[in-house]
């Protein structure tokens, strides 16, 4: 009997005891029992057992249990209880039944554990694993997913994914990621990009890529590493939002106010070149219209045979020279509308043996000095014919202004720089005075030195051909030592 | 009539200087005209002739357009060396530029009483020598 007792009593410390009726009346619980339903004893014999039931289970979760008991039956299983406070707990319960002589239950003993914490953390573990599939479906549906081991082979895409990549799921996993990529974006930029990711870093940035069709497409991009106990990244998630129509946009945009600002730049070279020609026609072409229509005055007034005849005289060079500066005009007019004009392939050392061929009585003559230095860039890619007319010219300048005092000697020159072509022709002549004619070096009819032959249009029709091409021309001299010409040419757009 | 002693001329065209030479003299209002073909040449015998009044001319007709020095270095450096002058010299720009810009520019120079725009003949030169 004794031995009972200590069973009742390691029982009664250990677990929750009740014990009821056949009719699940309760006429016993023990101080554990009271404690975790927060009701008295008084409170509790005498009552349906119901009194703690917490409305959680459903009906055939009771039916199960008391057909199991009233059978005899042991019956095990989970439940959710409701103390006097209105709080939850759960336990783990066994009810036993005791027969009678007859075989039927005259009452039985439930025996429970509290369970509650468990439960809860299940409840929350259940809660949590819920809101992360309900976070899944929310990536799922709104962006673009892919998840790639860390070489970058795609382990998995979602639906998104194949619909802009135009890719089916199977076509995609196990494949590099880079099938979608559209080569876009230089070398520099993918690799500060897994640079980046593989030392566990999120990357954010935009990226172009290439649809299956071949079509290209560009996204807004997140990659996540995925981190092991040792950091190191063992998978990525990428995530990306479809960003196709704004870059079109933008891009139409840029390419839009590219044209603007280069329409404003032609315009702004057109109105020079129409200031520059209303100079022109101002100057050099009124100039002699005036001369002719005061002589035409003159010669109607005039009474004088001899004055007649000496005014009359005058009358044609007047009209050779107009007819002359007009020709000019039309030609350098020409080479600035002639953007079209075909590009050689040209050998300057063959160039230049026949331009100073034409030269050689004078060099001769002279006994002038011609260092011709080309190495660094013999070929050079222009319109022949304006090239044979711009060494010509500066190599003639170059004699026509010699200093008395000493021989001449020209040096020519060309040096790379860049993806530009430096050609120089210096010589140790005369000189220009910079300070006084710098604004003037290469306009029509400006020349600088009184000489029988100075027209000033050399430098002119030199400086239209080497513009029309895109090139720039500069001088740079002192009175007396001479002068070096300068053109520059842009080889790579050629 | 006003009458004056010297006028010279800044410029070079031949034809120019020679139909402008005709209609001065027609004008008979000048006794001897000089020609200088660029205005280094001008500025070089002013500059011989600084202390000698009787030399300086009462005006200048100052041409734009020229080799060596142009009408525009040229009045820079009149400028510059005209309080050194024993004279008051006007000067005329006479130009065949029809140039607003020009024209502008030359009323910004203290030096440029007028801009003449060329061609000029007996009676605009007789209008000049009234202003000096």
């Amino acid at each position: 009997m004794e031995k009972i007792e200590d069973f009742q009593y390691t029982l009664d410390v250990s677990a929750i005891v009740a014990i009821t009726d056949h009719r699940g009346v309760i006429n016993h619980v023990n101080e554990n029992f009271c404690r975790i339903s927060k009701y008295s004893p008084e409170e509790l014999i005498g009552k349906d057992h119901r009194v703690i039931n917490s409305g959680f289970h459903d009906k055939e979760f009771f039916l199960d249990l008391w057909s199991t008991i009233s059978k005899g039956k042991v019956w095990k299983g989970e439940i959710k209880n409701r103390a006097k406070d209105g709080t939850y707990y759960w336990v783990d319960t066994t009810i036993v039944p005791f027969l009678d002589a007859e075989g039927k239950p005259y009452k039985y003993v439930a025996i429970r554990n509290d369970i509650t914490e468990r439960k809860l953390g299940e409840e929350r573990l259940k809660n949590s694993l819920k809101e992360l599939s309900d976070y899944k479906y929310a990536l799922d549906e709104s962006a673009i997913v892919a998840i790639t081991d860390q070489k970058g082979f795609i382990k998995h895409v979602n639906d998104n994914f194949c619909k802009i990549s135009k890719y089916s799921r199977s076509e995609l996993i196990g494949q590099d990621h880079r099938i979608i990529n559209s080569g876009f974006h230089p070398k520099s930029f993918i690799r500060d990009l897994w640079v980046t990711i593989s030392h566990g870093k999120v990357w954010k940035g935009e990226l172009r890529n290439q649809a299956k069709d071949g079509t290209f497409y560009w996204v807004d991009t997140t990659i996540v590493p995925f981190l092991n106990e040792a950091r190191k990244p063992y998978q990525y998630l990428a995530i990306r939002s479809d960003i196709t129509e704004r870059k079109q946009a933008e891009e139409a945009l840029r390419i839009s106010k590219n044209k603007a600002v280069e329409n404003a730049k032609a315009l702004e070279n057109k109105n020079k070149q129409l200031v520059d020609f209303c100079n022109i026609v101002s100057h050099n072409l009124r100039a002699p219209l005036v001369n002719i229509s005061m002589l035409v005055d003159y010669l109607e007034s005039s009474e004088d045979e001899v004055e007649r005849q000496e005014i009359q005289d005058k009358i044609k060079p007047v009209i050779n020279h107009l007819m002359e500066v007009f020709n000019e005009l039309v030609e350098s007019i020409q080479v600035q509308q002639d953007k079209d004009i075909e590009l050689d392939d040209i050998d300057l050392h063959q160039m230049l043996r026949k331009v100073l061929l034409g030269f050689s009585f004078q060099l001769t003559e002279l006994k002038a000095d011609v260092h011709v230095d080309i190495e660094e860039a013999p070929k050079i890619r222009f319109p022949h014919r304006y090239m044979e007319s711009i060494l010509t010219n500066l190599i003639s300048n170059s004699l026509k202004y010699r200093s008395p005092q000493r021989k001449p000697i020209i040096r020519i020159r060309t040096i790379k720089k860049a993806n530009k072509i430096v050609l120089s022709v210096k010589d140790n002549g005369l000189g220009i005075n910079m300070d006084l004619h710098k604004k003037h070096m290469f306009k029509i009819r400006k020349t600088f030195h009184k000489h029988k032959d100075a027209k000033g249009f050399g430098l002119f029709m030199t400086k239209s051909q080497v513009e029309a091409m895109g090139g720039k021309i500069w001088v740079d001299s002192q009175p007396d030592l001479g002068a070096t010409f300068f053109v520059e040419i842009d080889n790579n757009k050629l | 009539m006003k009458r004056i002693q010297h006028l010279t001329l800044v410029d070079d065209d031949e034809v120019f200087v020679f139909l402008a030479k005709k209609a001065i003299k027609q004008t008979n209002l000048v006794e001897q005209v000089k020609v200088f073909d660029n205005g280094q040449e001008a500025l070089g015998f002013l500059l011989e002739n600084l202390r000698q009044p009787s030399e300086l001319p009462e005006v200048i007709l100052l041409d734009l357009s020229m080799p060596v020095m142009d009408g525009w270095q040229f009045l820079h450096e009149f400028t510059k060396l005209s309080p050194n002058l024993s004279k008051k010299i006007k000067i005329f720009i006479c130009s065949s530029s029809i140039s607003p810009e020009e024209i502008e520019m030359a009323k910004e120079i203290n030096a440029v009483s007028d801009f003449i725009i060329k061609p000029i003949n007996k009676e605009k030169m007789i209008e000049v020598i009234q202003k000096v």
